[in-house]
C-alpha cells in the first residue's frame, strides 16, 4: 500500500511540474521508518523511533536551468506549492550545459525478497530482549567483562521514482543490524572487542553469537603490549575489509572523483593494480547485499557491474548517475544513491559492493602468518592521497599479534598509513566466508604487508 | 498548526499518561545549498525539514519518538510510541535517569543578523559564486575541478518541558568558500579558501558570506594551488610545527572537543565514536597541555557557529573551561551526565541536528583562548620548523590519543622566515604530548571558524560547531608521513 501511494504521489507531482512549465521533471518520494535501541554500560541508554517521509523534486527548464528541492512532507495539498518553489529555484539558476537528459524508462522488476515483514514490524520489546540476551551472554563469559555497548536497529525503507520521460518505479526493503562491543578490565587495563551483524531479516540476528565473539576478543585484549610501528603481515576480519572497500568505492569508483582527476582508477586504466585474485562487483540485486534494491535514485534499473576484475580496473569500473554520465556523453550506470538513509547523497557511488570469496578460513590465514597483526576493526579511516589510494586509520576493538601461526598477545591499537595499491597488490589468502558490512559484502583477507606508522598510547 | 500549540498539546498528552518527565521539540529547518563547479551549477538545492520529537522518562528510562506529520492525531501516536519505547528501555535499566537541576525559563532567542540570507535573491548569490569560480578556474588548465560554495541555514524551534520551561529560538547561519583540484602527471593537489569542508560559516546574516570576499580571493587560491606542483615534498623529520587557525580549528575539534564530551567519557559512545582518555579521575588533576593552553566551550561567543540561546534541553548558553593553564578542568555535559558525575549543572551542550533527532552532547564553540604572541612573531621566533595550513586529511583514534593530519600547503621555516613552500604536509602526534609542547599562541589573528559537518551518534547526526583560535606553535613534532 505504501509504495502504491508514494508512486502515485511521485507521478502526480511530475505531472504538475510539467504543467507549470518544466521541460523535464523527476520526483522521488520516500518513507523511512527507523527504530534503534542503543545500549552502553550494560543498559539501554538511547531508544528512538523516527518516521520520516518526503520528496525530492527536480525540475529542468527548457533552457536547462535545474532546481532541486527536498521537503519532508507527503501531503498532497502541499505539492503544488513545492513544485512552484522548485521552479522558482531553477529560474534563479543558470543553464547547465552538462545536462543531457533524465533517464529514459527501462524494464525493471521489483525485488519482493528485499522486504521482510518481521523486520518492519519489530517492536521495542523485541529489540530490548535481544539486547538483554547479548548483555547477559557477554557478562557470563568472564568476571572481567565490565560493560557491554552497542545498538539494535531496524528500518523499513520505501521509495518511488517517477520522471516525465515515463520512468515510474519503486523499491521497498528492510534492514536490521546489531553491534555488540564488549569492554573488559583487569588490573586497570581495558580490552575491547566488537562483533556486528547486518541483514534484512531481523530474525537472522543472533545476539548470543555476537556477544560470544565480542566478549572473547575483549577478554583477550586486556593488558596489550606496544608493538613498534613498521611493515607487518595482516589478517583482516570482514569488518576491517569492509571499511577499506567502502573507501575505495567512494574515492575510486564514483564518477565525481574520476572526472575531477582525484580517483586512482583514472591513472591505472586496464592495468592490473591489485592482486589478480581480487574481484569486486557491485550488484544491488544480489541477496547477499544489505541495501538490496531494483532501482537507483533516478529509477534506473540496477545491474551487475564489475569494479575490479582479477585485480584490474577499467573505464567500465566507474559508477555514473545521469548528470555525471551526461558530462561524458554516456548513460547512467544506475548509481544515483536513493533516499535509503536520512542523508541526501548527491554523488553516484557503488553501494552494493561484493568481494568475491577465496577458499581460506581466518584460522588458516593466521596459521600462514609468521609475524603479523590480526585486525578486527579499522577506526576513523580517511583518504590521505586519493590518486595513490593512500588511507590512514587505526585498529580497534580486538588487535592481536600473530607469531609463528598463532595469536600470541593483544597489542595497543596502531595507526596505518599506506597506499591500498601496494597493500592489496599481494593478497596471499582470501576467505571463503563473506559477511555483510553495510554497503559491502566481504570475506576476511590476509595481506603480506601493511605499513603502520604509530601507536595509540601516551 | 503553530509549533507552540503542537508542542504544548504533545506535552499535555504525555503528562496525562503519567510520564516522569517529558520534553517536546517542534521545528523547521530551511537549508539552501548552492555549488558551482567548472562553470556550471552543480547543486541548486533547497532542503526543508519539519517535524517534532518527544522525549520521555518513564519508569526511570528514556524513550524518544519523532515524526514529520505536525497534527494532533500524530502527536498522540508519537507520545504513545515514546512511552512504549521508554518502557522497553526500563527492562534494562540499572539506575533511574536523574537530571541536574535547571532553572525554569520562558524565553526567546534569535541569532543577531543584519541581512536575512533567505531574503537575498538567489541570483545575487549565484552571481558571486559564478564569478569567483570563473576566476579560480582560469588560473591554470591544470585545474580539473573548481568549486564555489554557498550555504544558508535557518532553524526555527520551540522547546517545552514538563518542568515549565518554554523556549522559542531562531538560529541563522551562512557562509561559503572555494576549492580547486589540480592534476599534473598523475599528481593531485588541492587548495581551499578560507578553509576546507566548503569554507567558513558563522551564526550571522548574509553579511558574513559577503565578508568572505570569494571573488577577491579566487585568483590567489588558484595561483597558490599551481605553485604546489613546483614545491618540494614535505620532509619526513621531527621539527617545530606552526599551525594556522584553519588547521588548528580541526586539531582542537578532534583532540579537545571530542574527548571532553562527557557521554563519550561515560561510555555511551563506546560502540561507535569511541570513549575518551580524559576519564573522570583525571578531572582537575591531569596535565592536558602546557601552561599556555586554555580551552573553553563557549556557546555565547558572537558569530560562533555553535552559538545559540539555549541548548535542546532548555539549558542556557554558557562558557565553561575545559582546560585552564594546561590543566584538564571541565567537560561538555548534559543534564543527565552532569547529574551522574555530580557536576552541579549541565554545560549546555545537548543539541539535535533536527527536530526528528534525539539531542546528544555536541560541541558548541570549542575555543583556544588567545596567547600573547602575534602570528608573525611566532614565525620570527622559530629557527627550524614547518608551517602548515588548511586541512586535507584527518584521523584520530577511538580514545582521542593518536592523531594524524594532512594539510593542503606548508612552508619550511628557517631562521624566522618562510623559506619555501612544501607540498603534501602531514603530521602525527599524541594528544597530551602534542598540547604539552605548545609554547606560543597568537592573539592578533584570533577568530572564529565554523564547520557544519561534525558527525556523531547512532543513528548518525551532523552538527554545526565553531572553533576560535589563531596561530600556535608546537615543539618537536613528527612530520612527513607520506
Amino acid at each position: 500500500m505504501v509504495v502504491e501511494r508514494i508512486t502515485e504521489l511521485a507521478e502526480k507531482t511530475v505531472e504538475i511540474a510539467i504543467k507549470l512549465g518544466a521541460s523535464q521533471a523527476q520526483v522521488t518520494t520516500f518513507l523511512l521508518d527507523d527504530a534503534l535501541t542503543r545500549y552502553a554500560n550494560s543498559q539501554i541508554h538511547q531508544n528512538v523511533a523516527s518516521k520520516n517521509g518526503g520528496m525530492i523534486i527536480k525540475v529542468i527548464l527548457p533552457d536547462k536551468r535545474i532546481g532541486t528541492l527536498r521537503a519532508n512532507t507527503l501531503e498532497e495539498s502541499e505539492i503544488e506549492g513545492l513544485v512552484r518553489k522548485t521552479i522558482g529555484i531553477a529560474k534563479s539558476a543558470r543553464p547547465d550545459e552538462n545536462f543531457k537528459s533524465l533517464p529514459e524508462p527501462e524494464p525493471w522488476t521489483p525485488l519482493e525478497n528485499a522486504f521482510i515483514n518481521e523486520t518492519a514490524a519489530c517492536t521495542p520489546e523485541y529489540r530490548a530482549e535481544k539486547v538483554k540476551e547479548a548483555i547477559e551472554i557477554a557478562h557470563s563469559k568472564s568476571s572481567i567483562v565490565k560493560a557491554v555497548a552497542g545498538y539494535f536497529s531496524t528500518k523499513a525503507i520505501y521509495f518511488a521514482v517517477a520522471n516525465s520521460l515515463g520512468v515510474s518505479a519503486y523499491a521497498k526493503l528492510t534492514t536490521a543490524s546489531m553491534k555488540t562491543t564488549v569492554i573488559s578490565e583487569s588490573e586497570g587495563s581495558e580490552g575491547f572487542g566488537t562483533a556486528e551483524k547486518y541483514t534484512r531479516n531481523v530474525k537472522e540476528i543472533n545476539p548470543t553469537l555476537l556477544a560470544e565473539d565480542a566478549a572473547e576478543k575483549s577478554i583477550k585484549s586486556v593488558k596489550p603490549v606496544k608493538l613498534q610501528p613498521g611493515d607487518y603481515e595482516v589478517v583482516l576480519s570482514p569488518l576491517a575489509v569492509g571499511t577499506i572497500l567502502s573507501y575505495l568505492g567512494y574515492m575510486g569508483f564514483s564518477a565525481v572523483p574520476y572526472q575531477n582527476g582525484s580517483s586512482f582508477v583514472k591513472y591505472f586504466l586496464d592495468k592490473q593494480i591489485f592482486d589478480e585474485k581480487l574481484t569486486v562487483k557491485d550488484d544491488a540485486r544480489d541477496p547477499k547485499t544489505f541495501y538490496m534494491t531494483p532501482i537507483d535514485g533516478e529509477g534506473v534499473p540496477k545491474k551487475l557491474k564489475f569494479l575490479i576484475k582479477n585485480g584490474t580496473v577499467s573505464e567500465e569500473s566507474i559508477c555514473y548517475d545521469s548528470l555525471r554520465a551526461g558530462k561524458e556523453n554516456k548513460k547512467s550506470t544506475g548509481h544515483s544513491i536513493p533516499p535509503i538513509t536520512r542523508w541526501f547523497y548527491d554523488i553516484p557511488m557503488p553501494f552494493n559492493m561484493v568481494m568475491e570469496p577465496g577458499d581460506s578460513t581466518i584460522e588458516e590465514m593466521i596459521e600462514e602468518t609468521k609475524r603479523g597483526i590480526f585486525v578486527t576493526y579499522f577506526h576513523y579511516v580517511n583518504p590521505v592521497e586519493p590518486t595513490k589510494a593512500i588511507l590512514t586509520g587505526l585498529t580497534r576493538d580486538g588487535t592481536f599479534l600473530i607469531e609463528n601461526g598463532e595469536i600470541t598477545k593483544p597489542i595497543v591499537n596502531m595507526r596505518f598509513t599506506d597506499s591500498m595499491l601496494s597493500a592489496l597488490k599481494d593478497i596471499p589468502l582470501i576467505g571463503k566466508n563473506q559477511e555483510i558490512v553495510e554497503e559491502t559484502t566481504v570475506p576476511p583477507i590476509k595481506l603480506n604487508k601493511l605499513r603502520f606508522v604509530g601507536i595509540s598510547a601516551y | 498548526m503553530m509549533f507552540s500549540e503542537l508542542g504544548k498539546f504533545a506535552l499535555e498528552e504525555a503528562k496525562k499518561r503519567g510520564v516522569d518527565y517529558v520534553d517536546v521539540r517542534v521545528g523547521e529547518i530551511a537549508d539552501e545549498v548552492l555549488t558551482i563547479k567548472n562553470g556550471a551549477p552543480e547543486e541548486i538545492k533547497f532542503l526543508q525539514t519539519r517535524g517534532f520529537g518527544v522525549r520521555v522518562i518513564v519508569d526511570g528510562a528514556w524513550g524518544f519518538a519523532s515524526s514529520v506529520d505536525l497534527d494532533k492525531k500524530e502527536a498522540i501516536e508519537v507520545v504513545e510510541r515514546a512511552i512504549s519505547i521508554a518502557k522497553a528501555s526500563a527492562m534494562l535499566k540499572k539506575m533511574p535517569v536523574r537530571l541536574s537541576k535547571e532553572e525554569i525559563r520562558q524565553d526567546r532567542y534569535e541569532t543577531p543578523i543584519k541581512e536575512n540570507p533567505f531574503k537575498i535573491p538567489m541570483e545575487e548569490k549565484l552571481e558571486i559564486l559564478f564569478e569567483a569560480e570563473r576566476l579560480l578556474a582560469e588560473q591554470s588548465p591544470l585545474i580539473k575541478a573548481s568549486y564555489s560554495y554557498y550555504r544558508g541555514y535557518r532553524e526555527k524551534k520551540f522547546f517545552v518541558n514538563s518542568e515549565g520551561t518554554e523556549i522559542s529560538q531562531t538560529i541563522t547561519w551562512c557562509g561559503g568558500g572555494l576549492r580547486a583540484i589540480a592534476v599534473k602527471n598523475g599528481e593531485m593537489q588541492v587548495r581551499s579558501y578560507p578553509a576546507s569542508f566548503r569554507g567558513d560559516f558563522a551564526t550571522a546574516g548574509y553579511e558574513f558570506f559577503e565578508s568572505l570576499k570569494l571573488v577577491e580571493n579566487a585568483r590567489n587560491v588558484g595561483q597558490e594551488l599551481i605553485k604546489l606542483f613546483e614545491a618540494e615534498k614535505c620532509p619526513s623529520t621531527t621539527t617545530d610545527l606552526i599551525l594556522t587557525g584553519d588547521q588548528l580549528a580541526l586539531q582542537i575539534h578532534e583532540s579537545c572537543g571530542h574527548p571532553t564530551e562527557l557521554d563519550r567519557v561515560l561510555g555511551t559512545e563506546a560502540d561507535y565514536a569511541g570513549t575518551s582518555f580524559l576519564t573522570p579521575e583525571k578531572l582537575g588533576k591531569f596535565r592536558y597541555g602546557s601552561e599556555h593552553v586554555n580551552l573553553v566551550a563557549d556557546a555565547t561567543v558572537p558569530k560562533g557557529l555553535g552559538t545559540f540561546g539555549y541548548d535542546d534541553e532548555g539549558t542556557p548558553a554558557k562558557k565553561v573551561y575545559l582546560v585552564k593553564e594546561g590543566l584538564f578542568v571541565g567537560y561538555q555535559s548534559s543534564r543527565e551526565t552532569a547529574a551522574e558525575l555530580n557536576l552541579g549543572e549541565s554545560s549546555g551542550g545537548m543539541r539535535a541536528d533536527s527536530p526528528l533527532s534525539l539531542p546528544l552532547i555536541r560541541m558548541t564553540n570549542i575555543n583556544l583562548l588567545p596567547g600573547d604572541w602575534k602570528a608573525e612573531e611566532i614565525i620570527e621566533d622559530t629557527k627550524d620548523g614547518v608551517l602548515m595550513m588548511t586541512n586535507r586529511s584527518w584521523s584520530i583514534d577511538d580514545k582521542r590519543i593518536n592523531f594524524q593530519f594532512g594539510t593542503e600547503i606548508g612552508w619550511i621555516i628557517k631562521n624566522g622566515s618562510k623559506e619555501r613552500m612544501v607540498k603534501n604536509p602531514t603530521y602525527i602526534g599524541v594528544t597530551p604530548k602534542f598540547w604539552g609542547s605548545c609554547d606560543a599562541i597568537s592573539k592578533d589573528d584570533w577568530r572564529m571558524w565554523g564547520t557544519p559537518n561534525c558527525g556523531k551518534g547512532v543513528p548518525g547526526q551532523v552538527m554545526y560547531v565553531g572553533h576560535g583560535c589563531g596561530t600556535a606553535r608546537f615543539r618537536n613534532i613528527r612530520i612527513g608521513l607520506i
